[in-house]
């Protein structure tokens, strides 16, 4: 599942107005996210979650539920 | 024995004919002994004893990175690996040319492709991304596969890995779609990029004594050549390695028709520049992120620079791939405010990083425009020496406009087979390309279709036991 700042720090970092994501959304399937964006959206969570990922754990990323999944394991849980 | 070889046109059968011999379970061999005495046709033993030395570091390497628990250790192993296969590549491919004078330069066909392949084997193995393979006889035969050892495609172990596993009878469908595909491969090489190397060949042979039309000429017809000349490679690997029921990846996607350089990237030699996106952009990217747009334009630069070393050690490759790493570093610093400016022009509908997207007027003019810049940069990639190319690159528009340009180093009937195989095979490109293979001849009746198989075969042999063949450009690298 998604969170809704997550969904907002990636549409905000591609200018889309809205995008439905899902967990096995991969970055082809959205419009402006390729291989010199990605970089720029990693940075937007990071700064939007206050995090540092690792270069492999970014590296490791297949989908949008993987980057949540890797946002969810490191936040200081509530 | 090349592709475009009658050697090879005995050799293939042969093979096919005993893989599917044999029982499933050795026929992994069968395709490995194939594969390592079409490397030893070369007549290079060091080329064979080096793929060979590569296979077994990488396979034992692979199988201690997965089963060691310690971080230190996989990263010890993955390092040993990349300077194993680094250690291969430069020392067969650019030592050699360290030497200015003496023999000629010696064979390092292949060790440029599957070096990067076992490279990112390892690299996938440490990511976790694919697991360790524990038969040395798949690992070896990833590696050395015959139809794409020579100029990749350079595969992920993860597609091709399972496929050598899976048992794969014979198919009537897939082999007469592998011939077909080869079939057209071949007509592509030989009958399209050939004849336009006659022309480039003499054109840029000797630069300083023409300018203008002709080279413009020689230059586009380069675009087209290599385009030909290396997609035409690709069908006849793709074609080869469907006769032993496996996929290949497609290497190219109509890349002359992209809106913007990193679109091209994304369509041409589309193995390598997944590579190179992979384990070389990305890692260096993500490492220098704080740098932020500083960062991704080193990136390219870097990752362009190698990739025009990989193509050679010759500064006109380098200069080539670095024009390749500004122009992507432009459209990148670029992208914001042409976003922007395509918004405030109520022109964007979607949105690019690398191009506006607006009107289909606006897609023809980005296609146009980066068509041309892709050629100017093969102006680099093509000539003999940089001297060469600065001179070509300043002299393209001047000089006398005269029409006999056209037929400057063609004759009349040579121009007329050039432009009738090249206008067959932007036709031809028209259509889906599985659907050519998948769909021609199909429908005529048995009699008249075995006969235009056999005139196809006839015409094939006559083709290259009669004409001159080139080399494939990609050869070299």
């Amino acid at each position: 599942m998604i969170s809704e700042r997550l969904k907002k720090t990636i549409c905000r970092e591609l200018d889309l107005d809205d995008f439905e994501f899902e967990d096995a959304t991969t970055a082809g399937q959205v419009p402006g996210w390729d291989s010199l964006s990605h970089v720029r959206i990693i940075c937007a969570v990071e700064a939007e979650f206050g995090l540092r990922f690792r270069t492999m754990e970014v590296l490791r990323l297949k989908n949008v539920g993987d980057l949540q999944a890797l946002v969810d394991a490191r936040m200081p849980i509530d | 024995m090349s592709f475009n070889s009658l050697g090879f046109a005995a050799f293939l059968p042969l093979v096919f004919l005993v893989f599917h011999a044999v029982r499933e379970e050795h026929r992994w061999l069968a395709l490995l002994v194939a594969s390592y005495v079409f490397y030893a046709s070369f007549g290079a033993p060091r080329l064979l004893l080096a793929l060979l030395l590569v296979s077994v570091a990488t396979y034992a390497l692979g199988l201690c990175m997965a089963r060691s628990s310690s971080s230190r250790n996989r990263r010890a192993a993955l390092w040993a690996g990349i300077t194993v296969n680094l250690l291969a590549l430069g020392s067969l491919r650019y030592v050699p040319l360290l030497s200015t004078t003496g023999p000629p330069l010696p064979l390092a066909i292949g060790v440029s492709y599957y070096t990067l392949q076992a490279i990112s084997y390892l690299l996938d193995v440490y990511a976790e991304a694919t697991p360790a393979e524990s038969h040395p006889g798949y690992l070896a035969l990833y590696l050395a596969l015959f139809p794409r050892l020579l100029q990749g495609p350079i595969e992920r172990a993860a597609d091709l890995l399972p496929q050598l596993r899976r048992p794969r009878p014979f198919s009537y469908d897939e082999a007469r779609h592998g011939l077909l595909l080869f079939a057209w491969g071949l007509f592509k090489k030989v009958m399209v990029a050939d004849s336009l190397a006659l022309y480039v060949n003499k054109a840029y042979g000797d630069v300083h004594a023409h300018a203008g039309l002709p080279l413009l000429l020689a230059t586009y017809g380069y675009a087209a050549q290599i385009y030909y000349d290396f997609s035409g490679y690709t069908d006849m690997a793709l074609g080869t390695a469907r006769l032993f029921g496996l996929r290949l990846t497609e290497n190219f996607n109509f890349p002359y028709l992209a809106t913007s350089i990193a679109e091209f990237w994304r369509r041409w030699h589309i193995s390598l520049s997944r590579w190179l996106l992979d384990y070389l952009f990305m890692p260096i990217q993500i490492g220098l992120r704080r740098w932020r747009a500083a960062g991704a334009v080193l990136a390219l630069l870097v990752t362009f620079a190698l990739c025009g070393l990989w193509h050679g050690a010759r500064p006109n490759f380098i200069v080539w791939g670095l024009l390749h790493g500004t122009l992507m570093s432009v459209a990148l610093a670029t992208a914001p405010l042409r976003r922007r400016l395509g918004r405030n022009l109520s022109l964007a509908r979607r949105v690019s990083a690398v191009g506006l997207d607006s009107t289909r007027l606006g897609e023809a003019a980005q296609v146009f425009l980066t068509f041309n810049l892709v050629c100017f940069t093969w102006v680099f990639f093509r000539a003999d020496t940089l001297s060469d190319a600065l001179y070509v690159s300043t002299h393209l528009f001047s000089g006398p406009v005269a029409l006999s340009s056209f037929l400057f180093f063609f004759g009349p009937r040579q121009l007329v087979l050039t432009v009738a195989a090249l206008g067959l095979a932007v036709a031809a490109a028209g259509r889906d390309r599985e659907t050519i293979a998948g769909e021609s001849f199909r429908n005529l009746r048995p009699a008249v279709r075995w006969a235009s198989y056999y005139a196809l075969v006839a015409t094939m042999l006559w083709s290259l036991a009669t004409r001159r063949s080139e080399p494939f450009v990609y050869f070299q690298f």
